[in-house]
């Protein structure tokens, strides 16, 4: 073996960059083919769906200045690691890790808006929801159904308590307390049992005065114009957000007309009941009086004659008990839609779901595509800052000196590409 | 370290560059610049064709992206391997979404009849029923109605 000269043995590198930079390059390359996908997959959907049903930021309670302040809040933040970068290159420890905290407290203040941001739609019952969420894509039959079926779920929760006992007003109120043998009212209780009673009503009115009102205007009408506008009507009356301005016009006078109408029917149904009322109680006198001629006629024919007499009367009686009883609901039905009408007037604030803080079915077309898009976007964006935030964690322990510095300029390379991707979000969810 | 050698994005510019700290707040500056002219666009007299705005604002994007990429990712100083590893990934992505057009992006112009019946449809000014259409009397039923809301809501 000749040991006469040493081979100079240098490692050359193919790339001239450091294994790790490489690994993180080659992660981020898999990361634009994962987000090009994603926003792609966003933009082939929300233009290829029917003309005019995107839903606009705020039919769907999207507010531009939270996503104006969230991008800046995420440029911040790409400063801050650079700043730490250019520190910690520069081997200036302490400041760069001033830097790091800064870019963790943006990240951090980035989710909470995020979290604030779910929260508002949530509360709106926009999220998406198997097998069925609140948005429907049209005002039809289905819609109808699924109000019809949401309000007698809702009308059931707010009778019950979470044990799913009924909750009687004044009773469940009252409990008897083991150690006295006093009944004691638990005032939390009450409040609460109340405000769920009044919430119970506010939704009974509703399912008979809109839902079931609806559902008779349909029923009884062969024009499917007619039948498409009066559900559209229970549309506009739950969610207004998603109507066009001039079709707007055109709900708000199809009610005005509706309205005048029913109005105009309950003065006759009134009236109707009135005059059979008193038919009814001078039937009813003619009855006791025929009823005495019974008993007092001793003559065996002429009781015969009355007896027939009385018969005749009572079917008449009976008829005309049914007659009006019939004429009653009506009346009754008809005066519990004046009455939703008066409580959930068309257009009013933002309609019922917004200004009684309720959360029935809504009509937003395109609605469903919108959330689940909406949803996986910015949930996997933001699960990358959380990523990017626990990784920043994990660098808190060390010193970050000028050795130090390819580890942060590669978790910086992360958070940057993290902040590219949302420079795309931001116009394409709050601003298009 | 013998890998930190090589880390250097270039060796040169570190070290004739000391300090690119204000150049990073400025491209920071130029950033909100752009975000603020995006959210300007997004409320201008562009957005009435929708296709302008749309184009501006993605032109926007891109700007602020290209911004980013070049220079907290310090792309603008890095050798010619930065091509190997973003062009090919971007133009799959590309391709991929290409790809989905015809069968996503067009689907509503396959659907069937029966299926055309519970897609997404917007409200639009069809004709008014018959027994809506013509009625002359509109005012005069609003006229009716105002003064009888207000007694109802007493």
């Amino acid at each position: 073996m000749t040991t006469s000269s040493h081979p100079e043995l240098t490692y050359q590198p193919a790339l001239p960059i450091s294994n790790g930079k490489l690994a993180l390059w080659l992660f981020l390359s898999t990361e634009i083919m994962f987000f090009t996908g994603l926003i792609g997959t966003y933009l082939v959907l929300r233009f290829g769906a029917p003309e005019g049903t995107w839903p606009s930021p705020q039919e769907v309670h999207v507010a531009e200045w939270i996503g104006a302040i969230n991008t800046f809040v995420l440029l911040c933040s790409s400063v801050t690691i650079v700043m730490a970068f250019e520190n910690a290159k520069q081997n200036l420890p302490a400041v760069a890790k001033k830097w790091l905290w800064a870019t963790i407290a943006f990240g951090c203040l980035f989710l909470g808006i995020k979290a604030y941001e779910y929260a508002s739609k949530y509360s709106h019952g926009i999220y998406p929801r198997y097998p069925r969420s609140l948005m429907y894509d049209r005002a039809d039959l289905t819609f109808l159904n699924g109000v019809k079926l949401e309000t007698s779920k809702l009308i059931k929760e707010a009778l019950s308590t979470p044990e799913g006992t009924e909750v009687a007003i004044a009773e469940d109120v009252e409990a008897v307390d083991p150690a006295s043998g006093l009944s004691q009212i638990t005032p939390v209780a009450f409040e609460e049992s109340h405000s769920k009673v009044t919430e119970a009503e506010q939704l009974q009115l509703i399912q008979s005065g809109l839902v079931k009102w609806t559902e008779t205007k349909v029923g009884r009408t062969d024009d499917p114009l007619m039948q498409k506008l009066a559900i559209e009507g229970l549309a506009y009356q739950i969610y207004p957000r998603t109507f066009p301005e001039h079709y707007a016009d055109r709900i708000e006078k199809y009610f005005a007309d509706e309205n005048a109408e029913t109005k105009r029917r309950f003065q006759e149904l009134s009236e109707e009941v009135d005059g059979r009322q008193q038919q009814l109680q001078a039937s009813q006198q003619e009855l006791k009086k025929l009823e005495q001629d019974i008993e007092t006629s001793t003559d065996g024919e002429k009781k015969n004659a009355v007896r027939a007499k009385f018969a005749e009367a009572k079917s008449f009686a009976d008829d005309l008990t049914l007659e009006t009883t019939r004429l009653t609901v009506e009346r009754d039905f008809v005066a519990g839609r004046l009455e939703a009408m008066a409580a959930f007037p068309p257009g009013d604030d933002g309609g019922v779901n917004e200004h009684h803080h309720l959360k029935l079915p809504m009509v937003i077309p395109s609605g469903n595509t919108w959330a689940n898009t909406y949803f996986l976007l910015t949930g996997f964006h933001g699960i990358h800052v959380l990523i990017g935030l626990i990784i920043f964690a994990c660098l808190l322990p060390m010193r970050l000196d000028a050795a130090r510095s390819g580890l942060v300029e590669n978790v910086g390379l992360y958070w940057h590409f993290v902040d590219i991707v949302w420079i795309f979000l931001f116009p394409l969810i709050y601003l298009f | 370290m013998h890998q930190r050698d090589d880390t250097s994005d270039s060796p040169a510019i570190a070290h004739t560059a000391k300090d690119r700290k204000p150049f990073f707040t400025g491209v920071f500056v130029m950033l909100l610049l752009l975000t603020g002219m995006s959210f300007w666009v997004a409320n201008s007299p562009l957005m009435d064709n929708p296709v302008t705005g749309w184009t501006a604002m993605m032109a926007i994007s891109t700007a602020k992206a290209m911004l980013v990429i070049l220079f907290f990712m310090h792309l603008w100083w890095e050798k010619s391997w930065k091509y190997v590893l973003t062009v090919p990934a971007t133009i799959i992505g590309l391709v991929l979404v290409l790809l989905l057009i015809p069968d996503v992006g067009n689907r509503f112009a396959t659907y069937s009849k029966t299926r055309r019946t519970s897609a997404p449809e917007p409200y639009h000014a069809a004709p008014l029923p018959n027994s809506l259409a013509g009625q002359s009397r509109a005012g005069q039923v609003a006229s009716e109605v105002t003064p009888s809301k207000e007694s109802q809501a007493e």
